[in-house]
């Protein structure tokens, strides 16, 4: 089942993880916005919510707390797992433990 | 030289990133041009030779850079209590151009020569030893290269410097003037959003990541507090990091003495800053990065011409 979304692939995509996250995002990082204010697609760092590598951390603590799922440096994917709220979403749905 | 541009001193290939207003990118090329004339002349005439160079290259510096020569004499005055005189600054340009010259040596190990000694080393062994790795935090104050020279003999764990990858770019241009290799990839480049995560990683597998923690580019998380008299922006972002990853901090400066001689000291700073969680955190990061600023202050006044800061850096006028 192709897309042509060159981000996620369909089954990846969850609106019920992506929402968690969201609030995740927003709770560990003491945000000033709504969590349903997080468009999707926007880019999370430098641009869009603004966020930076002390924040990835945080949000690195935070996902593996809530999700068991690691971030680590040295994945290729990082590009795309940084990129978006979506692009993390599918990280966390292709390696969550619970 | 036909074409290259004979620039003012500007920080150091292995400095973190700086663009306060009024400061020009164009310095930065011009202390990797010296460097390379250094390398060119020491590499062929040797230690002597480059040292005499100092002398005219300082003058140069002193002669044609007057913006970076208001912000040393500002920094002097408030280091010294009483206004810069051209014996302070001379002492402090001087000191800078040698820097960059020893770094030369520093950087591809040769340390004969050199006399270095080094203080607190049996508490970074400790720290070492505990196995939980240790951030060292520095500042632009002497020579950092002369830091790793004693960081890298013989450590036992591994060391990563965190830096602007722009400067990771001038540091790998350094090492590939130098011919050496290698070293390069201890470097943990700024601005990425999984730098930090990298940071985690080295410190898990026990070891060290050095950084600066005196600069506050614009954007960047900062805090003013009172240095020299003056409230200055200093990042908070260090202190947060620490915070966050709950490991130790010591402290690490290496001071240029005189010529090739250098202290090296290191000292303990805090097992950890704040209690882990997130309660109670932005206060431990705020009077942790007091205390930094305190003794940054008094190493600062205790060896004034080790000041590589050549800009406003109390960026007064800026929120």
């Amino acid at each position: 089942m192709t897309t042509g979304n060159a981000t996620t692939s369909a089954a990846e995509f969850d609106p019920a993880l992506e929402a968690d996250l969201a609030r995740l995002i927003v709770g560990a990082l003491s945000l000033e916005i709504a969590a349903e204010d997080i468009a999707p697609e926007a880019p999370l760092f430098g641009e869009g919510l603004g966020l930076d590598s002390i924040d990835a951390l945080e949000l690195s603590l935070a996902i593996s707390k809530a999700y068991g799922v690691q971030l680590r440096s040295d994945d290729e994917r990082n590009h795309r797992i940084f990129a978006s709220l979506r692009g993390l979403a599918a990280h966390v749905a292709r390696h969550r433990a619970r | 030289m036909a074409g290259a541009t004979l620039n003012p001193p500007e920080d150091l290939p292995l400095d973190l990133p700086l663009d306060p207003p009024g400061w020009t990118r164009a310095p930065e090329r011009g202390s990797i041009f010296w460097l390379r004339v250094m390398i060119g002349i020491t590499g062929a005439l040797g230690w002597r030779a480059g040292h005499l160079l100092l002398f005219p290259i300082t003058a140069y510096f002193l002669a044609f850079s007057p913006r970076q020569r208001a912000a040393a004499r500002q920094f002097l005055g408030r280091a010294l209590g009483r206004p810069a005189g051209f014996a302070a600054l001379w002492r402090l340009y001087f000191s800078f151009a040698a820097s960059i010259l020893d770094r030369v040596w520093l950087a591809s190990g040769r340390t004969a020569g050199f006399e270095i000694t080094v203080h607190g080393l049996e508490a970074l062994r400790q720290r070492m030893a505990a196995g939980q790795g240790c951030l060292l935090f520095g500042a632009h104050l002497g020579s950092f290269e002369a830091l790793r020279a004693v960081a890298d003999a013989g450590c036992p764990v591994d060391v990563a410097v965190l830096m602007h990858e722009a400067n990771a770019a001038r540091v790998k241009a350094v090492f590939d003037a130098l011919g050496g290799a290698g070293r390069a990839a201890s470097v943990i480049p700024l601005g990425a959003p999984e730098s930090m995560l990298r940071v985690r990683e080295v410190l898990e597998c026990g070891g060290l990541v050095g950084l600066l923690a005196d600069r506050a580019p614009p954007g960047q998380r900062l805090q003013r507090v009172e240095f020299l008299g003056h409230p200055a922006p200093l990042p908070t972002g260090p202190h947060v990091l620490a915070a966050m990853l709950g490991v130790p901090v010591m402290l690490a400066f290496g001071i240029r003495l005189g010529p090739r001689r250098y202290a090296v000291h290191f000292e303990p700073f805090a097992e950890r800053i704040g209690g882990g969680g997130r309660v109670g955190r932005d206060a431990a990061v705020a009077a942790s990065v007091v205390q930094y600023a305190a003794r940054l202050e008094a190493m600062a006044r205790a060896h004034p011409d080790n000041w590589f800061n050549f800009y406003a850096f109390w960026q007064e006028g800026q929120p």
